[in-house]
C-alpha cells in the first residue's frame, strides 16, 4: 500500500512520468483493465502533441525547410529543454532560434536559426499592442533646439542576417515550386502589423541601423548618425517619410514631454 | 472602437451556439450567420492587440458572446498565475461576455505547464484548493465563474470521493456556476465504469449554466477500450440521449457544439447546434 500523496507530490510526479524525466507516478494510479503507465502515457501525448503543433504554427518555414519528420523530433527536445512556462501557449517557443543554433544535427543549415527568429519576430507583431498612426498632417510645434525622438508603432520589429534570411522565409512558405536563388547576402528585415496581417519588408543596412537606434529610443540625430556610418549616402527624410507612410511613427516626445 | 462603458452585457440564451475557431472566424465576420452565441477560447486574445482582438470585437457587437478558458490551471498546487488573471480580468472588462469559465482540472507545476486538463485526485485537499480558487478568481473578476468538468483517462488510488461528488460540492462551496460537460460526463462513464444517469443527478440543478456537447473518438489498440475527448467528431448518440436527459432535468440551458480537431465546414456545426436547439425547443414546448 503506497501512502496517499499530498497534491503538490502527485503533481510534480505526474509531471515527471509525462515529461519522460522518471519517477513512480504509476503506483498513485487506478489500473482497472489498464497498466497505470498506459493511462499517464495517453496524456504524454497529448501533452507533446499540443505542443509540437504550436510549434509547427509558430515556425512554417523551419518546418518547410527541415521537413516534418526532422521539425518533430526537433521540437519534441525542444519541449523537454525548454518547458512551457504559460498557460497561454502563445508565449511558447521564444527559444527555439537559440535551441536550433546550437542542434548539431541542423549545423549545416546555418541560416535556420535566423529563419525562426523572423517567424517569432513575425508572432511577436501579430500579438503587439494597437496604436494609433501620427497624423502627419497635424501641426506640430517644435523647438528647434531640442532633440527629437519618435515613438514607433509596437508592432515594428528588427532582424539583421548574415543570411538571405527573408528571401528564404518567402520561399519556405510560398504555396509550392518556389525558386530560390541566393547570393549569399544578407538581408535587414523590417516587420510590422498592416491591417490583419505582419508585413514583412527588406531594408538596406542604413535605414536598418536609422530604425534601430529610433526604436531603442535614440533621437533622430543619433538615430541619423548611426545611419551614416552604414552609407554616407543616407537620407534621412526618405526613411521618415516611408515610417510615417506605413503608418509606423505613433508619436515623437521632445524635452521628455510626450506628444501624439 | 467601442468603449468598455457603451458595452452591456448580453446574457447568453438558452439556445444552442457553437465554438468559434480561428479558421471560421471570417467567414462569420463576413457572413454573419444566424447562431444564438458563441463561445471562444479567453487565451487566444491574450494578445496586446492585433487581428484577433479586431476579430473578437466584431463577434461581440454582433452575437452574445462566452469565453472559456483552458490554461488558468486552477487546481495546481503552484499559486494561480497573476499575470494569466490579470489578462482575463482586463478581457472580461473589456468585453463583458455573457459566460466566463474554465475547467476543474490542472495542468502546471514547479512553474512548468503543460497545457493539458489533467486530473485532479478526488480528495478533500484538492476540493479544498479548488473552492479557494474559484472564489479568488470570482472575486477578482467580480462576477460569477464556471468550472467545467473535464474528460480523464485515468483516476488516482486515493480518491476520497466520486468525481460527482466532488464536482457538486466545489460547486456549492465556492459559489460558482458549473458548465455541465455531457460528452465529458458519458466518456468518463466508459472510462471509469460508472453510471452516467448517476452522476447528472448528482449535479446541483441550481447551478448548472451551460452544457458543452462534442465528440469523442474511441482507442482501440489498449487491453480496454478508451475514450478520448478529441472534439474532432459529431455528437455521440449516446451524448445526445444523455443530453435529453440533462435537459429534462435542468431545463433549457445554454448549450455549446465544441470542435476543435479535424475542424469541419462551419454549416455542420451550425447543424449539430440545430439538433441541440430542437432539443431545447422540444424541452421548452413541453414546460410551457
Amino acid at each position: 500500500m503506497t501512502a496517499a500523496p499530498a497534491l503538490r507530490e502527485l503533481q510534480c510526479g505526474f509531471a515527471e512520468a509525462v515529461l519522460g524525466r522518471g519517477g513512480d507516478a504509476t503506483r498513485w494510479v487506478t489500473g482497472a483493465g489498464l497498466a497505470p503507465a498506459a493511462r499517464l502515457q495517453v496524456y504524454a501525448n497529448t501533452i507533446a502533441g499540443t505542443q509540437i503543433d504550436t510549434l509547427r504554427g509558430t515556425y512554417p518555414a523551419v518546418l518547410a525547410l527541415v521537413g516534418a519528420e526532422f521539425f518533430e523530433a526537433a521540437a519534441a527536445r525542444y519541449r523537454l529543454l525548454h518547458p512551457s512556462t504559460r498557460g497561454n501557449l502563445q508565449g511558447f517557443g521564444g527559444a527555439f532560434a537559440d535551441f536550433l543554433a546550437a542542434l548539431p544535427e541542423a549545423s549545416a543549415l546555418t541560416y535556420l536559426p535566423d529563419v525562426a527568429r523572423l517567424e517569432w519576430l513575425r508572432q511577436e507583431a501579430a500579438l503587439a499592442a494597437d496604436a494609433a498612426p501620427l497624423d502627419p498632417t497635424a501641426p506640430a510645434v517644435l523647438d528647434d533646439d531640442e532633440p527629437v525622438r519618435l515613438m514607433l508603432h509596437p508592432s515594428l520589429r528588427l532582424l539583421a542576417s548574415a543570411h538571405p534570411v527573408l528571401t528564404i522565409w518567402r520561399y519556405a512558405t510560398a504555396p509550392a515550386g518556389g525558386h530560390l536563388q541566393l547570393d549569399g547576402r544578407g538581408e535587414q528585415v523590417v516587420l510590422w502589423r498592416d491591417g490583419g496581417d505582419v508585413a514583412l519588408a527588406a531594408t538596406d543596412a542604413a535605414s536598418h541601423a536609422c530604425i534601430a537606434a529610433l526604436a531603442s529610443g535614440h533621437d533622430l540625430d543619433a538615430a541619423q548618425a548611426d545611419a551614416l556610418a552604414a552609407d554616407a549616402d543616407f537620407d534621412l527624410a526618405a526613411c521618415l517619410r516611408s515610417l510615417i507612410a506605413q503608418g509606423l511613427v505613433v508619436g515623437f516626445t521632445q524635452t521628455g514631454e510626450r506628444t501624439t | 472602437m467601442h468603449d468598455a462603458s457603451t458595452l452591456a452585457t448580453r446574457p447568453i440564451p438558452a439556445a444552442a451556439g457553437i465554438g468559434l475557431r480561428a479558421p471560421h472566424l471570417q467567414r462569420v465576420l463576413a457572413e454573419r450567420p444566424r447562431a444564438p452565441w458563441f463561445e471562444m477560447h479567453s487565451e487566444n486574445f491574450f494578445g496586446a492587440g492585433g487581428a484577433m482582438l479586431a476579430a473578437l470585437e466584431r463577434v461581440r457587437s454582433d452575437y452574445p458572446l462566452s469565453l472559456h478558458g483552458v490554461g488558468l490551471s486552477l487546481g495546481s498546487a503552484d499559486a494561480l498565475d497573476g499575470e494569466h488573471l490579470a489578462t482575463l480580468r482586463a478581457l472580461v472588462r473589456r468585453y463583458q461576455p455573457g459566460l466566463v469559465s474554465d475547467h476543474i482540472c490542472w495542468g502546471a507545476i514547479g512553474g512548468i505547464h503543460l497545457n493539458d486538463l489533467l486530473p485532479l485526485p478526488f480528495t478533500t485537499e484538492a476540493l479544498d484548493l479548488m473552492v479557494s480558487r474559484v472564489q479568488q478568481v470570482q472575486d477578482t473578476l467580480g462576477r460569477e465563474f464556471l468550472v467545467e468538468n473535464v474528460s480523464s483517462y485515468l483516476t488516482f488510488r486515493h480518491a476520497e470521493m466520486t468525481e460527482w461528488e466532488f464536482v457538486a460540492e466545489l460547486v456549492r462551496r465556492a459559489g460558482c456556476g458549473l458548465l455541465l460537460d455531457v460528452n465529458n460526463v458519458y466518456v468518463n462513464s466508459v472510462n471509469h465504469g460508472f453510471d452516467a444517469h448517476a452522476y447528472l443527478r448528482a449535479m446541483p440543478v441550481a447551478a448548472v449554466r451551460e452544457i458543452h456537447l462534442a465528440g469523442f473518438t474511441r482507442k482501440t489498440d489498449l487491453a480496454v477500450p478508451l475514450l478520448i475527448d478529441s472534439h474532432s467528431r459529431p455528437v455521440d448518440a449516446e451524448v445526445w440521449a444523455l443530453y435529453a436527459e440533462a435537459l429534462d432535468r435542468f431545463g433549457p440551458v445554454p448549450t455549446l457544439i465544441e470542435w476543435d480537431q479535424h475542424l469541419p465546414e462551419l454549416e455542420v456545426l451550425l447543424a449539430e447546434a440545430s439538433r441541440a436547439e430542437a432539443l431545447i425547443d422540444d424541452r421548452r414546448a413541453r414546460a410551457a
